[in-house]
Formats: C-alpha cells, structure tokens, sequence
C-alpha cells in the first residue's frame, strides 16, 4: 500500500518539478489585462475538468475580493460554461456534444474575453472547437492541457500542459487544481497588497 | 461603433539604439514599461454621410482622406483604402509630446480600430508592425520602433531590435511585488514643456556614427536592467538610470537644455537614486527612482525649479504599470465579422 501511495505522490511531484512557470506567468498577465480592460473570464472542460472549472470560479470571484474592493471597485468575471446544466443538455441533445461550449461561448464573446480552457488530452473535439472560435477572433487563451498537450497545447497563448504518460488523468487534473489555486492565490495576494499600500 | 485603446509607455533605457542606422550594424534593446494612460480611438460608421470626418484637436470633415490635414488619419484611411462614410475620434487624459509615447499609441489604437471597421481581426504583433510601417516606411518620420511594439504588447518588456528589421518581444515577468514595489519608488513628472519626437530624433539620427559606442553599450546595459528589475533592486536601477541618462544626453545637442538639467539636478539633489528625461527627450516628462522617505523632497525640489521657470503646466503624474496593451474596448460589428 505504502509503495502504491509513494509512486503516486512521486508521478505528482515529478510534474510539479517541471511546470511551465513561464507559461504560468504569461497566463496571470493575460488575467490581468482582462482585469484592466474589464473582460470576461470563460472557462469550461469536461467531466472533472468541469467540475475544476467551476471549482476555481467560485474560488477566484470570491476569495480575490473576499475582503475588500478592487482597484476603483472593479472586480474580476469569471464564468464558467456552460453556465447551466439546461444549456449544456440542450446544446449536446440539440446540436451535438461537440457544440456544448463553443455553442454558449459564441453568445457571450466579445474582443475584451479570455478564456481558459481544460482538457487532459488537450483533443476533446468540444474544447478544440471553442478554442478554435477564440483564436478567430484572437481571444486569449489559457490552455490547461496533460500528457503530450494535444491540439489545445498548440492553439493556446499560455501554454501550461502537464506532461506525463497518456491517460494519467488523475496526475493531470490534480495538478491543474494547483495551478488554478495558484492563479486564484497570485490574484488575492496582488489586490491585497495594493489595498494594503493605501 | 468601434471603440479601442493603446497604453502610454515609461522607456527606461536603450532608447535611440532602435533606429535603423544602429540596429542595422549592431542589435538593439529597449525596456520599457505600460501605464495606465491609454488614447482611445473612437471609429463611427455613417452610412448616409458620404464624407470622412477626424475629430481632436480641431475637426474636420472631408470628401476624401486625402484631402485631411491630420497625416496619420490620412495616411492609414488611404493605405486601408477607407475612403468615405467614417468618423475617428481620439481622446486621452494627458496631452501630446510628453514623451509617454502617445504618439504611437494613437497609431496602434488607430490601426486596431480600422483593421476592425473593416471586418479584419489582428493580433498585437501585426498592429506593431503596422503602426511601424505607417510612421516609418509611409510617413517617412525619424523615429525608432520601441514604442509602436510598447503600445500593441503592453506589460514590461525588453525588445530586440535586429539587423533583418525583426523586432524579439521578451515579457518581463515581474510579479506583483516587484512591480509595484518599482511603482513605489518612482516619480513621473510632466514638465510642462512639450516637444515631438522628430525634432530630437532627426539630430540624433545624424549622430549616429560619431555615438556608436556610446549606443553600443545603451543596448548592451539593458539585460542588466532587466536583472536588477527581477532582483528588485530598485537603487541599482536608479544608478543605471543616471548612467543611461548621461549617455542618452551625448547622443544630441536637443535631448536636454539648461530647464531640463536644473530639474533633473534639482531631484538628483534632493536624495533621487536616478533618473531620466522619458521618451526622446528635449521636452516631456523627467522621471526618478528614489527611497520612499525621498520622494516628497524630490516633489519639492522640482516643483520649485519649474516655478521659478514659469512651467504652469508642471505636475506630478500617478502611474500604474499595467499589462494591457492595445485592446478593442466596445465593438458592435463583433458578432458580424467573422
């Protein structure tokens, strides 16, 4: 048993050792010009990457201004898509499940957006087609990607993949848990010290 | 409706060494930083009015672009091939020539906004490149190439001028700390005096044999600049600013005068680790980095030496680095264009 839990937390940790730091970096800038302008957050994956995705929504919207305002009381947007079960149900039964975030993503976009996007292969067909909508319109993108980075990995502006053998998922996902906590973490620190500073 | 914005820079070294006299036999650097003064262009369609307005500083409306006297407008309205049924307006919250660069960022924000009026989506690299071309290859204007990339990047960068004409964006990835523990240190004031870039840039350009040396070693200082940037060590940064300043001051007889070397002095004086004329020089803003207890002397010193010098439009300017570079604001062809 002990042998089992050391080679997980090794795998972990050996993906930990090797994070694309400066990937990380170029992603807080983008979440920071999106701040300045006042765009949109989107963020959306499948399966657990989902259910990340709208772990960190609810993270980031609150905790970075848990305690006070942001600069001149703007605050941070993040929304993770679809933003309902309804829409997410209808686009796949409707339309077709590769349609069930670039579908919702299309009625929201505007030029000041970013998104980010989660997918362990970094090849879902869903995730692709909203990060091929993005790059049409020269959105942003923040992709969070696993084993050999996949399609998203190419496509993305920040490049964080997580390399590892494929089909470690839960290596994956668990360390794109840390970088989003990391990003929420970076944000509060940062407003924190600006009010902090006044 | 269009509406875009390109931020205001602070140049901190290498500037001139992105001219191509100099890059083109040696690779030039330039560091610099966005604030938060942005110009914003404003692109209105109107489709009954067969006519090209420009409104800024004055106003005009014509029946061709080539009929403007504003050379920018004009010049991009021709090139685009945009010739009738458009308004263009510019605001921004500080006035031209301070040496903030906003010249540049009008032609970034310009470029954005009409690349969009006509249906074309571009990324940050190729407004750079086409603000460059507007000023340099259309408008024939003496200038570098730092600031059209600093407008369209935004953030901290260093930039790499190379011998091909290529331009290497490197992002400086300061965190929050570092960035704003430099905001902390610094003092921007706009002294009132205000000059364009050209008239300082056409001397320097000449000079550019006799200071080749002193060019040299203004590109080479700037990986240092950017070492001490991410060490955090803001009084090393201060002493390369002197160091960057004087060297800057060889480089033509028009960079400083007697009004411009009392301010700097009179900081320099009152405790400042260093600091610099921002943007070509001979004008603008005059710039220091300084302990935090120093910073209310330095305000003091300044401001006298402006009074007594009759500059009634000397001031303190806030600033707030930021990462945004030119963005599209508000568009209601979004969902049209593609």
């Amino acid at each position: 048993m002990n042998n089992y839990i050391k080679e997980f937390i090794e795998k972990v940790t050996q993906t930990l050792e090797v994070l694309p730091s400066e990937e990380i970096a170029k992603a807080l800038n983008i979440l920071q010009a999106c701040y300045e302008r006042d765009g949109r957050i989107y963020i959306f994956g499948n399966g657990g990457s989902l259910a990340l995705a709208t772990h960190w929504v609810s993270d980031f919207n609150k905790t970075v201004f848990g305690h006070h305002d942001g600069i001149s009381g703007k605050r941070f947007q993040a929304i993770r898509l679809p933003s309902t079960e309804s829409e997410l149900t209808a686009w796949a039964n409707d339309v077709g499940y590769d349609m069930v975030f670039a579908g919702p993503l299309q009625n929201y976009l505007q030029d000041s957006d970013v998104i980010i996007a989660i997918s362990s292969s970094g090849n879902s067909t869903n995730i692709v087609k909203a990060v091929e909508l993005a790059n049409a319109h020269k959105i942003p993108v923040i992709g969070l990607s696993g084993f050999d980075g996949g399609k998203l990995n190419e496509l993305a502006d920040a490049k964080i993949v997580i390399r590892t053998e494929k089909g470690a998922y839960g290596v994956v996902e668990s360390v794109h848990g840390t970088i989003l906590h990391l990003m929420t973490e970076y944000f509060r620190d940062y407003f924190n010290h600006i009010a902090g500073r006044k | 409706m269009i509406i875009t914005r390109a931020p205001m820079r602070i140049s901190f070294l290498g500037g001139g060494t992105d001219l191509p006299d100099f890059y083109k036999r040696y690779p030039g650097r330039a560091i610099s930083t966005a604030i938060d003064s942005y110009v914003y262009i404003v692109l209105n369609r109107t489709p009954l009015v067969h006519k090209v307005s420009a409104r800024y500083s004055i106003s005009e409306t014509v029946d061709h672009p080539s009929k403007l006297q504003h050379t920018r407008i004009k010049a991009a309205l021709l090139d685009l091939d945009i010739t009738r049924n458009i308004e263009i307006g510019s605001f921004a919250p500080l006035p031209a020539k301070t040496g903030l660069g906003s010249s540049s960022s009008f032609s970034v924000a310009l470029l954005k906004g009409l690349c969009a009026f006509t249906g074309r989506k571009t990324d940050r690299r190729e407004i750079a490149e086409a603000a460059c071309r507007l000023e340099i290859d259309l408008l024939k204007e003496p200038i570098g190439k730092q600031d059209q990339y600093a407008a369209a990047f935004g953030g901290f960068n260093v930039f790499q001028f190379d011998a091909n004409g290529s331009v290497d964006v490197k992002s400086v990835l300061l965190d929050y700390k570092k960035s704003l523990g430099l905001e902390d240190h610094l003092s921007l004031f706009f002294t009132g005096i205000t000059r364009s870039a050209s008239s300082v840039l056409s001397e320097q350009k000449s000079n550019i044999d006799k200071k080749f040396e002193t060019l040299k070693k203004m590109s080479d200082s700037v990986p240092e600049f950017q070492d001490r940037l991410l060490a955090g060590d803001f009084r090393g940064l201060g002493e390369m600013l002197h160091m960057g300043w004087l060297q800057k001051k060889t480089l033509a007889s028009n960079v400083s005068n007697g009004i411009i070397d009392d301010l700097y002095d009179a900081g320099m004086s009152a405790g400042a680790w260093g600091g610099k004329v921002v943007g070509a020089g001979g004008g603008g803003c005059v710039m220091f980095l300084s302990s935090l207890e120093k910073k209310d002397a330095i305000q003091k010193a300044v401001s006298v030496v402006a009074e007594k010098n009759g500059l009634h439009e000397f001031s303190r300017i806030p600033v707030n680095f930021v990462q945004s570079g030119v963005e599209i604001i508000y568009n209601t062809d979004f969902h049209k264009s593609l």
